[in-house]
């Protein structure tokens, strides 16, 4: 039998380029004649523009061209919508507002682009943007969610009645008869504020339009970049296969990544068309804050009805979700908060109005986790409270409401992002849980170390979250395997990179398949030129689909490899084995051929390749699911807190996860380490502070605090569970969003039971030093 | 962000009044101005330069004078942009005569900022400003004492 490569600790294939310098990011693209760009962008959150003046930027020498919306004449059009609204929803209202390339009229969110400059150097190109003199008109600005549809409040969209955008209702069985029945209704209100996403490397775009071979190459930081080629290639008048997008190394994507179109993303490629040169952008750290995409405002008005003994029998939630100034991403936000909202609880009736705001702040599109971790911040805070109340254990109160390992696949009956049924494929939430309260050693600590500790007047807490994570949704993706003749096997897919070890987890699904070294195995994702169908990095996918996908190619080819070496060594099929890059005879270990020979036979100078069989050792296959692969896990964590000066100590981080079929532990450990760095963040240190105004007061990294080694705790210990999803032959689930999505609901239990002699009550996230000293007095 | 204070001018409540009231007097004493030009009864236009911390450049604005009781009080609003942002804000000034030739001010107010201005320079606007304030009002006092008034 061929060797095991799938489940292994592999080190990275990716990693000797990149440490050492080697990979290539869109900044590394240098092409002669290349041109250089710089926006103009309004400072104001909401203004009307009187005049623009371009003439003395134009008159700056170094300068090629200046263009604003005028000067794009037909070509101006806002961006495509990116996701549609749900259509098998009765009553959905969805206003559509995309964002123009350049503002024409009004200007609706600070940073939006109002001008581009495109010179010799980018120095002379910023030099020149503040040459540009434009007149606004400022008008009254919209940053409280809460008061956004209040009658008298400013209008993002003149247009529209309100600063409604979206509004849809989702039920399940019929919460106001289970409330009718229950001991006890528990409400709270909770507020979820903004965090940006913080990739390490902002975003680029370097745009090539060649004139004579008629071919447009666009190197973009994008997550998904055959939806790019596609979109350009309708925008700007050409076929599909004259424009090659390629997504080359990016320093981290984390969703905003994935939206488009970005203004520049229309933009650059354009200008590159009209001036018959390559232009390249590159947006800088504070350009980031503004003008890319981020998440996480909501204003959550929510019910639990439960039984004395704490059976939890139905849930209402009425939330407010931030969509800042335009929705390109329709209401995929808003539907995974839904659908994680009863977290991996069964509860029987569910009632959830949603109502999309459009306010003069940046767009939101997801982030890490997009819209999960406020779903799964609501349900723990509202089992919490319920545990409070009925002074039922934390522990017990969630064990008797998981839902039990044979009702999957289990329908929650609402609709998901992808409009699809919210199915859970499989589960089995409560071994997890125990492991991970086994190894924060809970009873030891709650018995004997926080009694001792407490004493000595330190303030310390522990806490446990349960949490579900809906991965690896459709619609498809596809993978192309081919044996070279050097024996080595290439792979190509649509899909994009952005760190997360694909070159590796893939390449040990085609090892195992083919017996060929992980090393061997070279995977290119991101260029439309080799591969032409897929749909993008999102929603923690690539394992499931991508993952199948390679995994059906490969199987394809295997069996290719086995017909044709079965005619070469005149052996049976099941005869034969693939080993070491060679295919021998099982009980003749030395009578063998190498892939690379095979790969030769296959593809034959001379004599006919037989009708019905195509030349070459190469299959390209496709995987969609039906429906999500639902992964889940439990985190656990033990903090002091410093009540003089608020800052916190994590002393013990646990995270068990199960997300299905492990490819490579150390991949997967990795993505859990990013997502809970980003987690921690996003839970006491990172919050996007707008003023009344709209103005971001931290867009730099001096004054917004990113998690360093610092705030991370020493150590995060992680097991795993792998209950497979039926769903698929991997039986893998999604990673890369996981360690994010609990982690503010665990500080949030960490806080409170840290600060008992407070009685604190914690309603919203994120916290930060300061906010916890302004509630600790307030309590 | 607020901005509120107090000041002691080692002068009388008219002289400081006149002083404050006087175009060219400010143009000398407000630093970083370049120039001031009154261009109605109450309305003055001008340019100033500001840095905060990385941030530098030059703001073109308007200054308003209103609710005018002299030499007691007066309301100021001020409006500007420039490259690195804009600012708009308005404030209470009022004279209290102290009795022993000395008149202290007192200023309340509110100012907006955006921009490069808000966004980069923000943690460090309230100490330049501060700052601002009291190298000019400093220099106001210099020129009352240097016209000789005690």
């Amino acid at each position: 039998m061929t060797k095991q490569f799938i489940g292994k600790r592999i080190k990275r294939n990716e990693d000797p380029r990149l440490l050492t310098g080697q990979a290539l990011f869109v900044d590394d693209v240098e092409i002669p004649g290349m041109l250089h760009a710089a926006f103009l962008r309004c400072d104001y959150a909401h203004a009307r523009i009187l005049s623009i003046d371009v003439s003395a930027a134009r008159e700056r020498p170094g300068v090629v061209a200046v263009f604003t919306a005028e000067d794009m004449g037909k070509d101006w059009e806002p961006g495509p919508p990116l996701v549609s609204p749900p259509p098998t929803l009765q009553g959905v209202t969805f206003h559509s507002r995309r964002q123009a390339p350049l503002v024409k009229d009004k200007v609706r969110h600070a940073g939006e682009t109002v001008a581009v400059v495109i010179a010799e150097s980018r120095y002379i190109a910023e030099d020149a943007v503040e040459d540009i003199s434009v007149e606004y008109d400022p008008l009254p600005v919209i940053v409280d969610l809460g008061k956004a549809l209040e009658p008298d409040s400013p209008l993002v969209h003149d247009d529209l009645d309100s600063n409604l955008a979206a509004h849809l209702y989702q039920q399940k069985g019929n919460y106001e008869a289970a409330k009718a029945q229950a001991d006890v209704v528990i409400k709270k209100r909770f507020y979820l504020d903004r965090g940006a996403a913080v990739a390490m490397e902002n975003r680029g775009i370097v745009a090539h339009w060649d004139e004579k071979s008629k071919q447009l190459i666009i190197w973009d930081t994008t997550q998904a970049p055959i939806a790019i080629r596609n979109g350009t290639a309708v925008r700007l008048g050409l076929s599909e296969n004259q424009v090659r997008v390629i997504a080359p190394y990016i320093g981290g994507g984390f969703g905003p990544k994935m939206m488009m179109f970005y203004p520049e993303e229309i933009l650059i490629p354009w200008v590159s068309m009209k001036l018959c040169r390559p232009v390249k952008w590159i947006e800088d750290r504070r350009e980031n804050f503004y003008a890319t995409t981020s998440e996480r405002e909501q204003l959550h008005d929510v019910e639990m009805a439960l039984t004395k003994e704490g059976r939890i029998m139905g849930l209402k939630d009425d939330f407010l979700h931030d969509t800042g100034a335009f929705d390109p991403y329709g209401l995929t936000l808003p539907l995974n908060t839904q659908c994680h909202l009863m977290g991996g609880y069964d509860i029987e009736n569910f009632s959830s109005n949603c109502t999309a705001i459009f306010t003069n702040k940046p767009i939101v599109t997801p982030v890490r986790g997009a819209g999960r971790q406020q779903g799964i911040y609501v349900i723990e805070r509202m089992v919490d409270f319920a545990a409070k109340e009925l002074a039922i254990d934390p522990l017990e109160i969630r064990k008797k409401n998981f839902i039990p390992p044979d009702a999957f696949p289990y329908n929650n009956v609402i609709v998901d992002q992808a409009f699809a049924p919210l199915i859970l494929d499989s589960g089995n939430y409560l071994p997890v849980y125990e492991k991970a309260v086994e190894m924060i050693g809970y009873e030891q600590f709650v018995k004997e170390e926080q009694p001792r500790l407490r004493a000595e007047g330190k303030h310390v807490g522990i806490a446990i979250t349960p949490f579900i994570e809906t991965t690896g949704v459709g619609p498809y993706e596809g993978a192309r395997v081919q044996i070279e003749t050097s024996g080595k096997v290439y792979v190509s897919s649509g899909y994009s990179t952005q760190g997360q070890g694909h070159f590796t987890s893939f390449a040990q699904i085609v090892s195992e398949q083919l017996g060929v070294a992980v090393s061997d195995v070279r995977i290119v994702t991101g260029d439309t030129a080799e591969f032409h169908w897929g749909t993008g990095t999102f929603a923690s996918r690539g394992a499931v689909v991508v993952g199948n996908a390679v995994h059906a190619a490969a199987s394809a080819v295997r069996q290719k490899v086995l017909k044709l070496a079965s005619k070469v060594l005149a052996t049976p099929e099941d005869a034969l084995e693939l080993e070491d890059g060679k295919v021998r005879i099982a009980d003749i270990p030395h009578t063998s051929i190498s892939l690379g020979e095979l790969a030769a036979l296959a593809n034959p100078l001379r004599g006919a390749v037989e009708p019905g069989t195509e030349p070459g050792l190469e299959a390209t296959d496709y995987f969609g699911p039906q429906y999500g692969a639902t992964a889940f896990g439990t985190h656990a964590m033990i903090i002091e807190v410093d009540t003089e000066t608020m800052m916190i100590e994590i002393k013990r981080y646990i995270a068990v996860e199960d997300c299905g079929r492990v490819l490579n532990p150390l991949i997967v450990d990795g993505q859990i380490h990013g997502g809970v760095s980003m987690g921690i963040g996003n839970a006491y240190y990172e919050k996007l502070h707008f003023d009344e105004n709209g103005q971001i007061l931290n867009a730099s990294l001096a004054d917004y605090l990113i998690v360093t080694a610092y705030e991370m705790p020493p150590r995060i210990e992680i097991g795993h569970g792998e209950t497979l999803s039926p769903l698929s032959k991997l039986g893998t689930k999604g990673v890369g969003e996981a360690g994010a999505i609990p982690v503010p609901a665990l500080f949030a239990q960490a806080l409170e039971n840290a600060l008992l002699d407070y009685d604190l009550e914690i309603l919203e996230t994120p916290l930060s030093p300061n906010r916890l000293f302004e509630l600790l007095y307030k309590s | 962000m607020k901005l509120e204070g107090e000041y002691t001018f080692n002068g009388p409540r008219e002289e400081v009044w006149k002083i404050m009231r006087d175009p060219d007097v400010l143009v000398t004493a407000l630093p970083g101005t370049k120039s001031m030009k009154q261009v109605s009864e109450n309305e003055y236009d001008g340019e100033v330069n500001i840095r905060i911390g990385p941030i530098s450049g030059s703001f073109n604005g308007k200054l308003t004078v209103s609710n005018e009781i002299p030499p007691e009080s007066i309301t100021l609003t001020i409006e500007g942009k420039g490259k690195v942002g804009f600012l708009k804000g308005a404030g209470d000034v009022e004279l209290i005569d102290r009795g022993d030739g000395t008149t202290l001010m007192r200023y309340n107010g509110e100012v907006q900022v955006g921009g490069k201005v808000a966004s980069v320079g923000q943690r460090l606007f309230d100490t330049v400003s501060k700052s601002m304030i009291k190298q000019g009002l400093d220099k106001l006092n210099e020129t009352l004492q240097d016209r000789g008034v005690r």
